[in-house]
């Protein structure tokens, strides 16, 4: 176990965790997620033009309105112009939100192509097992291995707090994937930033999220529903499609040996 | 879907202009196509053209799976002799299936249709043989990493999985994994232990359910209390 970590640690490093004090979002490694960046950008477009105008208005009242500069009030009750400008921009502005939002919603959901490869990741308190049983022959046979956090007190030097695992996911790069996320006990949740995902794993019932990661590296997660005090971490290690073979044959069969 | 139409597309202008453009394969084909279900029916349909669309599609399913072979052969040089030798059979085989079925069209825009049916089945045939091919050397490539993991890089794994179906569109996947599950023992029980149709579906199932279930369910048929209909 430790040597895996070993090796990971000086094959990868972490470039795609959280950083202290982040702001954005982090790299995008799918498209989808590229597509949520585009998004919040457009989306902050029209954010800060609304807020600029309405403080405008709000701070130009207040500053011309004054008790002392104008003790008479004014006693305007309609302005029919203003009125329709009111009510259709604000209702136009949406619209132009809602348009793009909704195409990346759909285009989210949407299977497009048939995947290429099945991970089955597990939620159990606290650690996440992971199924390859595409290459499955019997019920009994499965390539399947488990993924804890490593506890507090001993990350290598270099790894983050918390967030890396023992056993990462290992997965061929610019390949379409479906990830089945289930849970054995309590609703749990496999969610990685820089992918996009982030899908309740509720106990009986199987969801589906398809990815596709465009570059190579290390993603890190954690779970994002309160299932506990141990929220379990997701580590996908995205490697080329040569080396994901030779990973697999090489390595995940081993270790579903030793458990 | 929209694969398809384009794949219908150039088979229309070599038949003939007189019969109105065929349908988009319809779920019923879909399925037909998926479960096996006997070719006889699906070459006495009554529409001739859709008899000269069966050898397109088939060959261009054939092309593809000759691509996508190409592609996983050429992804790895290194590959241990077994899967290769099959690779070159699985490639030699479409190449003689693609050029019957590519002179099918004419045939059947210059003759009767009946010369349409005879290549067609024997392009899908040929189609069957080649995924029995694929079937066979990823079989044989498992044996080899379950057998010597650490001897030589083998990236011999073919990456294949159950396909996106469109009676499952959503992303709750319960279903469709359960499906598969209850499909595969029909099949099973229609057509016998180990019989070759039904191993596609093994594959889908143990793909798309997790390992827990596919236990449950097994202790559950064995007790026989299995709430599916088998």
């Amino acid at each position: 176990m430790s040597f895996t970590g070993i090796f990971h640690f000086f094959t990868n490093s972490p470039c795609d965790a959280a950083e202290p004090w982040q702001l954005g979002s982090q790299d995008a490694a799918t498209p989808m997620m590229q597509g949520i960046i585009d998004l919040h950008h457009d989306i902050f477009f029209f954010l800060i033009l609304i807020l600029v105008f309405v403080s405008r208005i709000l701070v130009r009242a207040l500053w011309h309105f004054h008790s002392k500069k104008n003790p008479i009030p004014q006693r305007i009750v309609h302005g029919t112009t203003i009125e329709i400008l009111r009510t259709i921009f604000p209702s136009i502005i949406p619209m132009f939100i809602a348009i793009p939002s909704f195409a990346l919603l759909y285009s989210m959901d949407e299977v497009v192509v048939d995947p290429a490869m099945t991970i089955k990741a597990i939620g159990h308190q606290w650690y996440r097992s992971y199924e390859y049983s595409d290459y499955n022959s019997s019920d009994e046979q499965s390539l399947t291995f488990d993924s804890y956090t490593i506890p507090e007190d001993d990350p290598e030097l270099g790894q983050s707090r918390l967030l890396e695992v023992d056993n990462r996911v290992v997965v061929p790069a610019k390949t379409h994937l479906r990830i089945i996320v289930t849970s054995a006990d309590v609703p749990h949740s496999w969610a990685v930033p820089s992918s996009g995902v982030k899908c309740d794993a509720v106990p009986g019932r199987l969801n589906q999220i398809s990815i596709s990661v465009q570059r190579e590296g290390v993603y890190y997660g954690q779970c994002s529903e309160i299932c506990g005090t141990n929220h379990a971490s997701i580590v996908v290690e995205a490697v080329s499609r040569k080396d994901y073979g030779s990973r697999v044959s090489n390595q995940l069969i081993p270790q579903t040996g030793e458990a | 879907m929209a694969k398809i139409k384009c794949m219908v597309r150039p088979a229309l202008h070599l038949t003939a202009p007189r019969d109105p453009p065929p349908p988009p394969p319809t779920a019923q084909q879909y399925l037909k196509s998926q479960y096996h279900l006997e070719k006889e029916q699906l070459n006495t349909a009554s529409k001739p053209v859709e008899e000269v669309v069966v050898p397109d599609s088939a060959t261009e399913a054939v092309k593809e799976a000759v691509t996508a072979e190409v592609e996983e052969s050429s992804s790895t040089p290194e590959s241990s002799e077994t899967p290769d030798a099959a690779s070159g059979e699985s490639s030699e085989t479409p190449v003689a299936a693609s050029s019957d079925s590519s002179e099918s069209p004419d045939a059947a825009s210059g003759k009767s249709s009946e010369t349409a049916d005879a290549s067609s089945e024997e392009s899908s045939e040929a189609g069957e043989s080649i995924t029995a091919a694929t079937e066979g050397s990823s079989e044989i490539t498992e044996k080899d990493n379950v057998g010597e993991p650490e001897a030589e890089e083998t990236p011999g794994i073919k990456l294949e999985t159950a396909p996106a179906d469109f009676r499952f569109p959503t992303t709750n996947q319960s279903r469709h994994c359960f499906t598969r599950y209850v499909e595969y023992h029909r099949c099973i029980a229609a057509k016998g232990e180990d019989a070759p149709e039904c191993d596609k579906f093994a594959k889908y199932y143990r793909s798309l359910c997790p390992g827990e279930w596919v236990d449950r369910w097994n202790e559950q048929r064995e007790n026989g209390t299995f709430p599916g209909p088998l």
